[in-house]
């Protein structure tokens, strides 16, 4: 512990991170300029808006996601949390009337599933990479059958108020993104736990020789990303009002493209909240410059490709330099 | 060696179709693509109750990955191990299960093809309603309430699918007719549904005035009518599939229409069609079902569940 910190600390002081952090703002930012520049409803307040509501949906589950990468391993099973968790807590919506109990399904559910996650992952030593993609199957399968093909419809305007209603003309999601920013930011650089997540990914071996108790700290991790798939489950009900089987479908690759575009390193140790943050504003801005300037269906996935390798390589390129 | 076993089975085969006369009782195996949408789950039930009425049994193959070509691949291999009479097989991909096909007609199994059309192979019969025309129709009708003009937007369903190809080219046909109808813009939701909300969300911000919105699938159409209410604004929504949710918002009088592939009934006329077969029965080489836009006219017939409909007559299906 007391030799993990100060390197941990070290790693995270240098310069380099906040180039990346710059970089990565700069090319946001680069996005926005070329976007008001061809697309006049770009910069308006509605869409900018409408912009940050839809990163925040992106943030939730990949800010989770963020503190598993750091650790080096990984999550796959975000997408099939999400479908699973938003069922059960639609169902019990439905069934009570009550969003609380929904909340405490939904979050519950995902917590649960992010704790098996961890067990697996610890105590049965089997690569994050297999145990949370064996999850993503089971947690289908459970899914599927539980729904079999029928859609859950129809939540409680106050519910929905969570997903798609305005505080102070605000939509709420933008709320919860920040409250979580603020809270993941906190841990991962200002507590003692959050240090330890670095010393993890940055070398399994020193961290655990230096006292850090490494398991209990991964269970935690992949516990945190449960619950915020859960929770993101709960946004994407009250935002469409409804829950059936593949509702988690196209989840996860886009969650993962955020935490890679915002600078975090699947090899662990190295990346911020506040990074996949810029990760997922980068994706949903080139999906609304897309939509905005009408480019081709055919087109989409691949500029989505080329701009998630292109900022992982930027990023090999611009360590080395600044190292 | 394996040509003696091959000419052995093809014999087992053939003493099997000349076996005891067929009174009832045959197994009839039934490919669908998923678990996940409703449409398929109304192939199953037709299938079922069709089975029923004829005293036949039906065995489901379900790829657990949704639309999972190897797994198709290999439950139809697992099929013919177990030898069902017949099988009514819908292709996870029209072209990519052609050897499935032609193992099923190596193995002497009679095959119907149902909902998407197989791209070659021995068949039965096929049983379907073509997208195009779905598309087409249900395109009509939206433009129809619309008045022919004003502005409208196509979300499209997973790009390289056959059905979703098919269906926006009948979205587009429908639009040349109406040469004072503008398309603003024809953009990807995958079939989704928080896909359609978002584009819709997006393309909100850029066109101050959507009359009409065309999604080639009914969680799409209502994806944007969530949209378009955060947005507080009106349009004319169609989709298709004609499922629950779509038929309690044309009810409720949020969503135009929907177009309708009838699952229920491809499934009951296909395992109909398989059956009478075995039995030696004429049966109809081709049935394809009428596009039917589903709308506030004549939506209560869809408000019985699946569970409790009843397969029509093949006869008066055949001749349509």
């Amino acid at each position: 512990m007391s030799v993990a910190q100060p390197v941990a600390r070290r790693r995270f002081a240098l310069p380099p991170h906040l180039a990346q952090t710059a970089y990565r703002l700069f090319a946001a930012a680069l996005i926005c300029v070329v976007l008001a520049a061809s697309s006049e409803a770009f910069l308006t307040t509605g869409n900018l808006l409408n912009v940050l509501r839809q990163t925040a949906l992106l943030f939730l589950l990949a800010s989770g996601l963020t503190l598993v990468i750091l650790t080096a391993g990984l999550d796959l099973s975000v997408g099939s949390n999400v479908a699973l968790s938003a069922c059960l807590a639609a169902s019990v919506i439905k069934a009570s009337g009550y969003a609380s109990l929904g909340f405490l399904t939904g979050i519950g559910c995902g917590a649960l599933i992010g704790l098996v996650n961890g067990i697996l992952v610890t105590a049965l030593r089997i690569p994050s990479f297999i145990a949370t993609y064996g999850m993503l199957w089971v947690l289908s399968g459970i899914t599927y059958s539980y729904m079999g093909g029928e859609t859950i419809h129809g939540f409680p305007p106050a519910f929905r108020q969570f997903g798609s209603g305005y505080l102070f003309g605000v939509p709420t999601p933008i709320y919860v993104m920040a409250v979580f920013l603020l809270l993941g930011s906190w841990f991962a650089q200002r507590t003692v736990w959050g240090q330890q997540v670095y010393a993890i990914g940055a070398n399994p071996v020193a961290a655990r020789l230096s006292g850090v108790p490494v398991k209990r700290r991964l269970v935690l991790v992949y516990t945190f990303s449960g619950a915020m798939a859960g929770l993101a489950s709960l946004i994407i009900l009250a935002r469409i009002n409804s829950a059936q089987g593949d509702i988690g479908d196209d989840l996860t690759l886009p969650a993962i493209a955020a935490v890679l575009i915002g600078g975090t390193s699947l090899f662990g140790g190295v990346g911020t909240v506040g990074g996949t943050l810029i990760g997922a504003l980068i994706l949903t801005l080139v999906l609304n410059g897309m939509n905005l300037l009408q480019i081709n269906a055919a087109w989409q996935p691949l500029v989505t490709g080329v701009i998630v390798v292109l900022a992982v390589w930027i990023d090999t390129v611009t360590r080395r330099t600044t190292e | 060696m394996k040509r003696i076993a091959a000419s052995l089975t093809s014999l087992m085969a053939l003493a099997a179709s000349f076996g005891p006369a067929h009174a009832d009782g045959e197994t009839i195996a039934v490919f669908t693509k998923n678990q996940t949408n409703p449409y398929f789950q109304a192939v199953r039930v037709g299938a079922e109750a069709s089975a029923k009425t004829l005293n036949a049994k039906v065995i489901q193959y379900v790829p657990t990955k949704p639309d999972s070509i190897p797994e198709q691949l290999s439950q139809v291999e697992d099929a013919i191990v177990k030898r069902p009479n017949a099988i009514v097989f819908i292709p996870v991909d029209y072209k990519a299960l052609v050897p499935a096909v032609e193992k099923i007609n190596a193995a002497n199994i009679p095959v119907v093809n149902i909902t998407d059309r197989i791209a070659s192979g021995n068949l039965v019969a096929y049983v379907g309603a073509d997208d195009y025309n779905i598309g087409l129709a249900t395109a009509r009708h939206l433009l129809n309430a619309i008045g022919h003009k004003g502005n409208v937007i196509i979300l499209e369903g997973v790009k390289g699918t056959l059905t979703n190809t098919d269906r926006v080219r009948g979205f587009n046909d429908a639009l040349k007719e109406n040469p004072n109808v503008k398309l603003l813009a024809a953009q990807p939701a995958n079939y989704q549904r928080l896909q359609a909300l978002q584009v819709m969300e997006n393309l909100i911000q850029s066109h101050p005035q959507i009359d009409g919105i065309l999604a080639a699938n009914d969680p799409m159409a209502v994806g944007a009518l969530e949209a378009l209410e955060g947005a507080g604004r009106k349009a004319a929504v169609i989709g298709i599939n004609g499922s629950k949710e779509a038929v309690e918002l044309i009810k409720s009088g949020k969503l135009l229409a929907s177009g309708d592939f009838n699952g229920f009934i491809q499934g009951c006329l296909g395992t109909e069609i398989a059956v009478r077969h075995l039995r030696k029965e004429a049966t109809p080489k081709e049935i394809i079902l009428k596009p039917v836009v589903i709308e506030k006219s004549n939506y209560q017939a869809y408000e019985t569940p699946v569970e409790q409909r009843q397969c029509p007559k093949l006869a008066d299906m055949a001749t349509q």
